[in-house]
């Protein structure tokens, strides 16, 4: 494997954003994710090799770590602002068609909700798996996740809850977009969500954490 | 509707300085419990934890019901017409319970609005350092509050049980408004959303089981499917009784 793209996995796993960054105290005054991104566009390395077998295998490794408890919510932050400073450098891409997303996914947490920490963090990670992710933020109604899909079409819907009286609202929700676009798929999550309650409201997937979402994203939904 | 009932009512605003939260705790409510913290956290944890007192907004306070009001049941307590839907574990520690204390905590807006504005500019990393230090003040001011009402019922010979709030133990969360009918208006400054959300969002609230033959149960974890509960122990405890 190319050694930049190996240098670019590790950073984004290590939470390695830039040579000026102190963190992790074992690599400080070294290059990071942004340098290392820069040096891969340099080295001719397409920017979807840059992303897909560079950037998103780190996230990959730190989704799974955070699964296993291995590492905790900070980390996953910093393994974040890693990828962004990398991304920084992939983005024009996107515009040019030399660089898809997998897909785009609108996420929200339900009406009467007003969480937000766990919805982004599950958004991050998300991101870094290669989504695009429009986040409409918290107390959002079944009309405004309607307009986004309308806005994006062929998209697939997070929820999130925090509150066993907010989950219930994800029904409602999971009723008005499938009512009006039965193609689209709806994943839910949050602390008292359960795979039975996602069946029983007629969402397509759920995940306990953010890397079960990426995995049923990718083996479900990706077009890319 | 119940009719009013005579509460014993306090409110207090504990200095944040006798809540003790420190770095460690702090460590260990971002995870690393086992581990040690990143040098970076620890370092944004102590750059944080002097600003905290700029921002936060701490109140507490009590309700005690009159002696002999409520009535335990197999999976419920009641009170003056009002019946809570405790579930039976929770139900269960509050047996040999003659009154309850209705309490809540609040760190006030401002900690959560700051969060909130750290993350819309892009700093995830402070505003969660600062949204786990906000409910750290708030357990703390719970558990601050507990003491005082310990202090408070002793003279009459009782003792406590632990706190529990709606949302766990199989307690439902929209129950907080029946919890709220009880206690004054905006106790302590807290509102409750239709969808039983305090606000401020750091904020708590529940009940403890009172009276002079109430005992300290262990928190039954094992048999409860609350999965991300803050109380959940990795092991379950042997289901002795502590005082």
């Amino acid at each position: 494997m190319n050694e930049i793209l190996e240098s670019l996995t590790r950073c984004v796993e290590r939470g390695k954003v830039n040579s000026k960054s102190p963190y992790p105290p074992d690599l400080k005054g070294q290059d990071g994710a942004d340098e290392f991104a820069r040096k891969a566009i340099e080295a001719g390395i397409p920017p979807q090799d840059i992303l897909s077998k560079g950037l998103i295998i780190g996230m990959q490794h730190v989704g799974v770590r955070f699964r296993n408890k291995e590492i905790f919510v900070p980390d996953v932050l910093m393994a974040a602002k890693a990828m962004a400073a990398a991304m920084v450098h992939l983005k024009p891409f996107f515009k040019t068609d030399a660089l898809k997303h997998k897909g785009t996914i609108v996420m929200g947490t339900v009406l009467g909700d007003l969480h937000d920490i766990g919805k982004k963090l599950v958004s991050m990670v998300i991101e870094g798996a290669g989504w695009e992710v429009v986040d409409l933020g918290t107390d959002v109604s079944p009309e405004k996740f309607l307009k986004a899909a309308d806005e994006h079409p062929g998209c697939v819907i997070g929820l999130s809850a925090l509150l066993t009286t907010t989950m219930v609202n994800m029904e409602s929700t999971v009723k008005h977009v499938k009512a009006k676009h039965p193609n689209i798929k709806v994943i839910i999550g949050g602390a008292p969500v359960t795979e039975e309650f996602a069946l029983k409201i007629g969402a397509d997937g759920y995940s306990a954490d953010p890397q079960g979402a990426v995995e049923f994203l990718n083996s479900r939904c990706a077009t890319n | 509707m119940p009719e009013s009932i005579s509460l014993d009512v306090a409110t207090f605003a504990p200095s944040f300085r006798d809540l003790g939260v420190d770095r460690a705790l702090v460590e260990s409510d971002l995870g690393y419990r086992d581990s040690e913290a990143p040098e970076m956290i620890s370092e944004l944890i102590d750059e944080i934890l002097p600003l905290i007192p700029l921002r936060i907004a701490l109140q507490c306070g009590y309700g005690i019901l009159p002696a002999g009001s409520i009535v335990v049941a197999d999976d419920s307590v009641s009170c003056n017409g009002l019946q809570f839907a405790t579930g039976p574990i929770i139900t269960s520690q509050l047996k040999r319970s003659t009154s309850l204390a209705l309490f809540v905590s609040t760190a006030g807006p401002h900690l959560e609005r700051w969060s909130g504005e750290l993350m819309a500019n892009g700093d995830m990393m402070r505003g969660y350092i600062v949204d786990a230090i906000a409910s750290e003040y708030v357990e703390q001011a719970s558990v601050w509050l507990e003491k005082q009402i310990g202090s408070y019922v002793q003279s009459r010979g009782w003792k406590l049980t632990n706190r529990y709030s709606p949302g766990y133990c199989d307690w439902p969360v929209s129950e907080q408004h029946k919890l709220f009918s009880l206690l004054p208006e905006k106790f302590c400054g807290i509102t409750l959303t239709e969808s039983s959300l305090m606000v401020p969002i750091k904020s708590l609230s529940g009940i403890i089981g009172l009276g002079p033959d109430v005992k300290r149960g262990a928190f039954q974890c094992s048999i409860c499917d609350l999965k991300d509960c803050f109380r959940r122990r990795e092991e379950p405890e042997p289901a002795t009784e502590t005082e």
